[in-house]
């Protein structure tokens, strides 16, 4: 019997210029609970892809029972004996599970026993799938995987959207996994799921495998010591040398927000910028901060709670309500934001045509000017001026800000600006954002990168599970920031 | 650093739906539509000093083609796709049929109709093979498909003409007051067909297909194929269509306008039929319930006296209404 149930070698994978793995080396012996850590865009969810032959990797090698396997399909790959649970749910919504189940070719009456072992035999396969709420998805989509008695079983973030009892049930699973001598990768952000229910850990840092240890060895630090590695230590000098951040006036914060209901069950958002600060906002994927910078724009309506803009309530039915009160966002998605397949000029002047609101034709002057302004100041690279799509990452970065120059605004909300943004360009934006504030805007930032938070910003709020969970002042380090979203106490320094 | 102790709340299991409201939110549509289709029949029943088998046999079978044209519409919906080629299909299949039949003997002529059948699945399958490796948009790839079949057809047929033999056309679409023919037509495509695909995992695939992609490749699904699967069936139809139509008319028609707007009723049909255009839900039934409601419309307006061209504003209205109120009684409470 070989050692290794899955091996993989220098497994790589790139989509156009972005790489996403360089080479990960990952085994896991039968018998073994193998945790799959990293920071957010670390590879982890590309390597379990590749496993489960959704994605087919560039280089290297993956290795089952020793045998070198090649996973064309996620059939395939379920022939190999890998069964996936993946992010996000696999089952089709306009379909019952049961019709969903004889899809994939299970036999219900497999999942029904499985459901039972998990105590959940109540759940009535017939039902549309769109009718289940998302943590018994989750476990039906386990209870589909276990079905095909899989060999390894990878679970990626499953317990991210179940309630505690829920999550207890999962690991009953592993155990019995272990107990089978069958193997689980499991991928988590909450460490103190890892630490007690995990064998063997590998930590994946900017596509590579830097670490593998016994996660109950080292503890958490450790963890999160392999999964930040050098780089956050290197740049903090970088920071800032500037001063208690422009002195704040007493005057009313620009935004309030009051326990503001990102979804009915959570405990509510609450926190203030002022005007002239920067508020930096940290937080593991999926605890509501996409909703949370919606809502603030206008474009989702909150459960419950309340936006204060300069004092005033803002209820906004539509983006067009949060701008007009000077409430503009800068998504993540770009190509989002952007009319890709417009010129620079016409994608600036979008919303200044808002703004001018006047009837009858454009005054093509004003308008050219004011785009050429906003250029100029953000040094926008005018080469491929004709089409937005076909400007660089950074360049379209800069026009979804620059848009909002030209138009003005008094609170600017980015949510992870720099996202695949190249290092020189990234400065360029922090810059502009040190800039934006010391003008006066009121900024919050959300960022996937923790460092930026001490880079950028005054001040840093960690969101977790829809509620703010700690304040603290941007030269927290990031370990404190890390525990902290991952909803862990923070130890006092 | 504090484990928090672990809440032992029990996660309650979701409450199943009531079966009435599960019928309500899959049946309904369905029921719908054969709602206003019976208000529909007994009005023009009442029109008519004499509702008989004649005025049976003429809804039914003059419907015939559009119910077929509706049915191949909706496989292709349902996968998510949309095909703007089944009228031209349906020209180019009556076209060939009409000319290979003329002055034939029954056997040959039934064996004629088989082939004819063939061809455009084959036609059809082409297109989606087409669709589908190209990576084109559905209806792009079906709106060039369907020039080239209006002109295929124009090649075959180059005027009205052709023929077919006089016991074919009572075989496909009755005498002169024999309605059952055309009516076991549809009901046995809708019985023999379309019920076992539904049912088979390739019909549960077209569903997974059009309602989403990703998840139904994450499935196991071969997204490719069944979507090409799905045009073969569509062809299936929309060759039937042309047959039923030569069996109708005697004849064969090559205008290209009969086939454009064939196809536009034909997303009529399914629309009011209650499939959702983004694909993924709806059936085979509604959208050929909703075929007869649309061509019931000229001859009530006729029987009361209207001018018969306004029928085309009438079927309009009746669309934009009925999907208004679909869509207020339908859609649920905002998911996610």
């Amino acid at each position: 019997m070989p050692a290794h149930l899955l091996q993989t070698t220098a497994v790589a994978k790139a989509f156009g210029p972005v790489v996403a793995l360089r080479a990960v080396d990952l085994s896991v012996a039968p018998g073994e609970v193998h945790a799959l850590l990293g920071a957010n865009g670390a590879g982890k969810s590309t390597l379990v892809k590749i496993l489960t032959g959704v994605l087919r990797n560039d280089g290297g090698t993956v290795a089952v029972n020793g045998e070198p396997v090649v996973l064309a399909s996620p059939t395939e790959s379920r022939a190999k004996g890998l069964a996936p649970v993946y992010q996000d749910p696999a089952l089709i919504r306009d379909l019952t599970v049961e019709r969903n189940l004889r899809l994939t070719g299970v036999d219900p009456a497999l999942v029904r026993r499985e459901l039972a072992e998990m105590d959940l035999d109540g759940l009535d396969l017939d039902e549309q799938v769109r009718d289940i709420p998302l943590p018994f998805l989750r476990m039906l989509d386990l209870a589909r995987a276990l079905a095909f008695d899989p060999q390894l079983l990878l679970l990626d973030e499953i317990t991210a959207a179940l309630p505690p009892d829920l999550s207890e049930r999962v690991f009953a699973i592993t155990r019995r996994m272990k107990q089978r001598n069958r193997s689980v990768l499991f991928i988590s952000h909450r460490l103190a799921e890892v630490r007690e229910h995990c064998d063997m850990c590998t930590v994946l840092r900017d596509g590579r495998n830097v670490a593998s240890f016994h996660p109950g060895e080292g503890g958490e630090a450790q963890i999160v010591a392999a999964m930040l590695g050098e780089a956050g230590a290197a740049v903090r000098d970088v920071a800032r040398e500037r001063g208690a951040a422009g002195d704040r006036t007493g005057d009313a914060p620009r935004l309030v927000v009051r326990d503001l209901l990102i979804d009915r069950q959570d405990a509510g958002v609450s926190f203030e910028v002022q005007a002239g600060e920067v508020l930096g906002m940290a937080a593991l994927e999926g605890q509501g901060q996409d909703r949370l910078f919606e809502i603030l724009s206008g474009n989702v309506r909150a459960a419950g709670g309340e936006i204060l803009v300069d004092g005033r309530p803002l209820r906004a039915r539509h983006p067009y309500d949060a701008i007009r009160r000077g409430v503009v966002l800068v998504p993540s998605n770009r190509l989002m934001a952007l009319l890709p397949q417009r010129p620079i000029r016409e994608n600036i002047a979008i919303p200044l045509f808002n703004r001018l609101r006047r009837w009858g034709p454009i005054n093509m002057g004003r308008e050219r000017r004011q785009v050429q302004e906003a250029v100029t100041r953000l040094s926008i690279d005018t080469r491929a001026a004709a089409q937005a799509r076909r400007l660089s990452g950074g360049n379209q970065q800069k026009l979804t800000i620059g848009r909002w120059l030209a138009a003005g605004f008094r609170t600017l909300l980015l949510f992870d600006p720099t996202r695949g943004i190249d290092v020189g360009t990234k400065h360029q934006i922090y810059d502009l954002i040190r800039e934006l504030a010391d003008g006066g805007a009121a900024i919050l930032l959300f960022t996937s990168e923790l460092r930026e938070i001490a880079l950028v910003c005054d001040r840093a709020a960690v969101l977790h599970n829809g509620a703010i969970v700690a304040e603290m002042p941007p030269t927290a380090s990031e370990s404190d920031l890390l525990t902290a979203a991952h909803g862990l106490e923070v130890t006092a320094v | 650093m504090s484990t928090a102790p672990r809440a032992v709340a029990a996660t309650p299991l979701p409450r199943p739906s009531s079966r009435a409201n599960r019928f309500r939110r899959r049946q309904g549509w369905v029921v719908g539509v054969a709602l206003l289709l019976g208000v529909l029949v007994f009005w023009r029943y009442s029109q008519i000093p004499a509702f008989g088998p004649f005025e049976i046999r003429g809804i039914v079978a003059g419907t015939m083609t559009l119910a077929l044209l509706a049915m191949a519409q909706t496989v292709i919906v349902i996968s998510g796709g949309i095909d703007l080629s089944v009228g031209a299909m349906m020209v180019l299949s009556n076209c060939i049929a009409a000319r290979l039949m003329l002055d034939q003997d029954l056997g040959p002529v039934v064996l004629i109709a088989l082939g004819v059948v063939a061809v455009a699945m084959l036609l059809s399958g082409l297109i989606g093979l087409v669709a589908v490796v190209s990576g084109v948009p559905d209806i792009v790839v079906t709106l060039a498909a369907s020039f080239i079949l209006a002109g295929l057809a124009l090649v075959v047929l180059e005027g009205p003409g052709g023929g077919t033999h006089p016991r074919f056309q009572e075989l496909m679409v009755g005498g002169f007051d024999q309605p059952l023919p055309s009516l076991l037509w549809l009901a046995g495509v809708l019985l023999l067909v379309w019920v076992p695909f539904k049912r088979s995992r390739l019909g549960i695939a077209t569903y997974a297909v059009g309602s989403d992609r990703a998840a139904a490749f994450l499935s196991g699904v071969r997204v490719g194929r069944t979507r090409v699967v799905a045009y073969v069936l569509a062809g299936f139809f929309s060759g039937m269509a042309g047959v039923v139509t030569t069996a109708f008319t005697g004849s064969g028609e090559p205008r290209a306008s009969i086939g454009a707007t064939a196809t536009l009723t034909s997303v009529a049909a399914v629309v009011l039929g209650g499939v959702a255009l983004m694909g993924g839900s709806g059936t085979l039934l509604g959208p050929v319930l909703a075929a007869f409601c649309l061509s019931l419309i000229p001859p009530l307006m006729l029987g009361l006296g209207w001018d018969p061209n306004y029928a085309e504003v009438a079927r309009g209205i009746i669309i934009i209404v009925v999907v208004m109120i679909g869509g207020l009684v339908q859609v649920p409470r905002r998911s996610r």
